[in-house]
C-alpha cells in the first residue's frame, strides 16, 4: 500500500507542477528553479538519506517509483533528482566519515545543495581508469587540477564528487574521490551543453585549476575511487532504469490516448490490428522492464547483492524506452515528429538512458561477468 | 487540547465510472482512489487550526480496506490518527446510513470531540448530504459550504456561501462544518511524512460489531435511498470546424459570433463593419 501511495503522491505533484512547464523548459533548456524550490521541503532531494540527516529514509522501491513518476512527466528533472540522490548524496552516506555526513548530508537532503558525480573526462568514461584529473597532497590540503565533462546538474551543483588520481606515478593510477563545494577557489563551471534530450538539466563541464580542498574532504581512502564509483553506480542504475521506465510509460500512455482519438479510414487507429499489436508489445515490454527494476529494488531492500540485477534492469529499461518512444512517434505519425507533441520529447529523452551511468555495453560487461563468475 | 475530527472519503480518480445495474452502485473498484478534493480542503482547514491553536486530529473514513490509503495520506500531512470504518455490512450505504454510521463511530471513538470537518460534497456522488445529516445525528450545530473559519476560545466564526451571499455565523463548540474548495488550498504530502505515516502512524480498523450496531444491520438493507439509474451527460453541442486560410477563418468566426465576441469585449462589432 505504501508504494501505491508514494506513486500517487509523486504523480500528483509532477502533474500539477511539472506538467504545465515540461514542454517549455525542454524547448528553452531551462532548469526550473521555482519547481525545484517546491520540491525541496517535500524531501525529493533526500529520498534515501537517513532521517537523522533530514532525509525521507525511503526504501529502494519507493525511490524507483518516485524517479519513475517524475520522469513520466519531465525526465530532465527526474535526471536531476536521481543523480543527486543516487550518485551525489548516497556515496557520502555510504562511505563518508561521521563529520562528512553531518556537514554535507543535511544540505544535500534539503536540496539546498544539489549533488553531482564527476567521473567522465575527455579520455575517461566507460574506462574509469582513464581519469587524468589529479589531486596532489599539499600539507593538509589536496590540489585538484583537471576537467570533467558531461556533468549532470553541473550548472547548478553545490556539492560535487570529483574522481581524481592521487598518485599519478603509480601505474595502477587508482582514483580517489573528493567532495568539492561550489565556491571553492579554482572550481568553475563551463557552458551548459546543447544536448539532444534532457534539455532542462544543466549538463556542463567543470574545471579545476589549482583547486585546494581540505584533506578531510577525501571520501573513503586514497585509491577507493573505483570501489566508491561502482557502488554508487549500482544504485544509480536503479535510478536511470526508473527514469527510462517513466519515459516509456509516458510514451505508451500518449500512444493509447492518441490511437483512440485519431481517426483514419473513418475508424480510430486503435481499431487497426497493427496498432493493437504495437500497443500490446509496448505494454508487455513496460511490464517486463518494471518487474526487472522492482526485482533489483527488492534485492537492495533486503540487503542482498543486486549489482547484476540493477545492470539488467538498466539495460532493459533503457533499451525498451528507446524502442517504445520510437514506436510512439510512429503511432503518432507526422504529429509525433512535431515538437508540439510530447512524444517527440520522450523520443529524444529516452536515448541517453542507454548512454549515461554506464552504457548498454558496460551493463552487458557487468551482467556477463556475473553470469560467468557463477558458472566457473 | 481541542479535539478535531475530519471525515474524509476515498473517491475514484476518474470522472466517469461504469454502473453496475445489478447492485445499483458505481463500479468504484475499477479506478484508483484518491482523497475527495473537498475533503482535502477540510483536512487542510483542520491542520491550520491545529497549527494555530494546538489540538489533536482524528481522520475518519468509511470504505473498503483500500480506503486506508487516504488515512495514511492524512497522517502524513499531520493528522494524529486514523479510523477506518470497514465492514461488508457497511458497504453500499446511502448518505443517510453513512451519516448514521459516522455518528455512531464518533460517539464511540471520539466522544469528547470539539469540531467535525467534512468536505462540502464528494466528486463521485455530489449529494452534499453527509455533513449536514451527520450534524443532525450528533445533535450539534452545523454549517455547510464554509469558506473561512476563525476560532476564538470555544467560539467558531465562519463565513459560508449561501446562494450568492457570504454569510458570517458564530456558534459555540461542539459543532460541524463542511468546507468548500475555495480556500484552504491543500498542501503537498512530504515523502518523509509518508514514510513515517506508514512506519508509525496509527490506523484503527473498526467494524459494525465494534460500534455495537444491530446484528441485523446492513447498509444495503437499511438505506432508504434507491438509485434507479445513472447515466453520463451527453454534450448537446457539436464542435464547429472552420477551414481555410487563417484570415478567412477569422472573418467567418467574427461573422458567426460577432454578438458574443462583441459582448465579451464590450464593443458593438456590427456597428464597426
Amino acid at each position: 500500500m505504501k508504494h501505491t501511495v508514494v506513486r500517487k503522491t509523486v504523480r500528483k505533484f509532477a502533474e500539477s507542477e511539472l506538467s504545465p512547464i515540461a514542454h517549455e523548459i525542454d524547448r528553452d533548456a531551462q532548469f526550473p528553479l521555482e519547481v525545484i524550490e517546491k520540491m525541496q521541503p517535500l524531501n525529493f532531494f533526500g529520498l534515501q538519506v537517513s532521517k537523522k540527516y533530514g532525509g525521507a529514509g525511503l526504501d529502494a522501491t519507493s525511490y524507483a517509483i518516485t524517479i519513475e513518476e517524475i520522469s513520466r512527466v519531465c525526465a530532465g528533472v527526474g535526471l536531476c533528482v536521481t543523480v543527486h540522490n543516487s550518485v551525489g548524496a548516497f556515496p557520502i552516506e555510504r562511505f563518508g566519515t561521521a563529520r562528512q555526513k553531518e556537514r554535507f548530508l543535511p544540505l544535500l537532503a534539503s536540496g539546498k545543495s544539489i549533488g553531482a558525480f564527476c567521473l567522465t573526462e575527455a579520455n575517461a568514461g566507460s574506462d574509469a581508469g582513464g581519469v587524468e584529473t589529479t589531486a596532489v597532497k599539499d600539507g593538509d590540503e589536496y590540489v585538484i587540477n583537471g576537467t570533467k565533462i558531461f556533468v549532470t546538474n553541473g550548472g547548478v551543483c553545490g556539492t560535487a564528487l570529483i574522481f581524481a588520481v592521487t598518485d599519478p606515478e603509480n601505474p595502477r593510477r587508482a582514483a580517489s574521490v573528493f567532495i568539492v563545494e561550489k565556491g571553492t577557489p579554482g572550481f568553475s563551471v563551463g557552458e551548459i551543453e546543447d544536448l539532444c534530450g534532457m534539455r532542462s538539466n544543466p549538463v556542463s563541464s567543470l574545471f579545476f585549476e589549482d583547486c585546494r580542498v581540505p584533506a578531510e574532504n577525501l571520501l573513503g581512502r586514497e585509491g577507493d575511487g573505483l570501489k566508491i564509483g561502482l557502488t554508487a553506480l549500482d544504485t544509480g542504475r536503479i535510478g536511470i532504469a526508473a527514469q527510462a521506465l517513466g519515459i516509456a510509460q509516458a510514451a505508451f500512455e500518449a500512444s493509447v490516448k492518441y490511437s483512440r482519438e485519431r481517426q483514419q479510414f473513418r475508424k480510430p487507429l486503435a481499431s487497426f490490428q497493427t496498432i493493437q499489436n504495437y500497443l500490446a508489445d509496448m505494454a508487455t515490454e513496460i511490464d517486463a522492464a518494471r518487474l526487472l527494476l522492482y526485482r533489483a529494488c527488492a534485492l537492495k531492500d533486503s540487503a542482498k547483492p543486486f549489482s547484476a540485477e540493477a545492470a539488467m534492469a538498466k539495460l532493459y529499461c533503457s533499451t525498451a524506452a528507446t524502442r517504445i518512444t520510437n514506436q510512439a512517434v510512429q503511432i503518432h505519425g507526422g504529429y509525433g515528429y512535431s515538437k508540439e507533441y510530447d512524444v517527440e520529447r520522450y523520443f529524444r529523452d529516452a536515448k541517453v538512458t542507454e548512454i549515461y551511468e554506464g552504457t548498454s555495453e558496460v551493463q552487458r560487461m557487468v551482467i556477463s561477468r556475473a553470469v560467468l563468475s557463477k558458472l566457473t | 487540547m481541542i479535539k478535531l475530527i475530519v471525515c474524509i472519503k476515498q473517491v475514484p480518480m476518474v470522472s466517469e465510472l461504469p454502473w453496475d445495474a445489478h447492485t445499483r452502485t458505481l463500479k468504484r473498484e475499477l479506478a484508483e482512489g484518491m482523497m475527495n478534493p473537498a475533503c482535502s480542503h477540510a483536512l487542510e482547514a483542520a491542520l491550520q487550526v491545529k497549527e494555530k491553536h494546538g489540538g489533536y486530529i482524528t481522520v475518519m473514513t468509511m470504505g473498503p480496506p483500500m480506503a486506508e490509503e487516504v488515512l495514511r495520506e492524512a497522517i502524513a500531512l499531520g493528522a494524529d490518527r486514523g479510523i477506518l470504518l470497514t465492514d461488508p455490512r457497511m458497504a453500499g450505504a446511502d448518505t443517510f446510513v453513512t451519516s448514521y454510521i459516522l455518528a455512531r463511530a464518533i460517539e464511540k471513538m471520539c466522544p469528547d470531540f470539539d469540531l467535525v470537518f467534512c468536505g462540502c460534497n464528494t466528486s463521485d456522488s455530489e449529494t452534499a448530504q453527509v455533513g449536514p445529516q451527520l450534524s443532525e445525528e450528533l445533535n450539534i450545530p452545523g454549517a455547510a459550504y464554509v469558506e473561512k473559519l476563525d476560532l476564538t476560545g470555544r467560539t467558531l466564526r465562519i463565513q459560508r456561501l449561501s446562494d450568492n451571499f457570504l454569510e458570517t455565523i458564530e456558534f459555540e463548540l461542539p459543532g460541524l462544518i463542511t468546507l468548500t474548495t475555495q480556500h484552504y488550498q491543500p498542501r503537498y504530502v512530504t515523502l518523509s511524512g509518508l514514510q513515517q505515516a506508514f512506519e508509525q502512524g496509527e490506523v484503527v480498523p473498526v467494524c459494525a460489531a465494534d460500534l455495537g450496531l444491530d446484528p441485523e444491520f446492513k447498509s444495503t438493507k437499511n438505506s432508504p435511498t434507491r438509485i434507479l439509474d445513472v447515466f453520463s451527460a451527453v454534450a448537446q453541442n457539436k464542435n464547429l470546424v472552420m477551414t481555410g486560410a487563417p484570415q478567412k477563418v477569422v472573418e467567418q468566426l467574427f461573422k458567426k459570433f460577432d454578438d458574443k465576441i462583441g459582448g465579451a469585449i464590450g464593443k458593438d462589432l456590427k456597428e464597426k463593419t
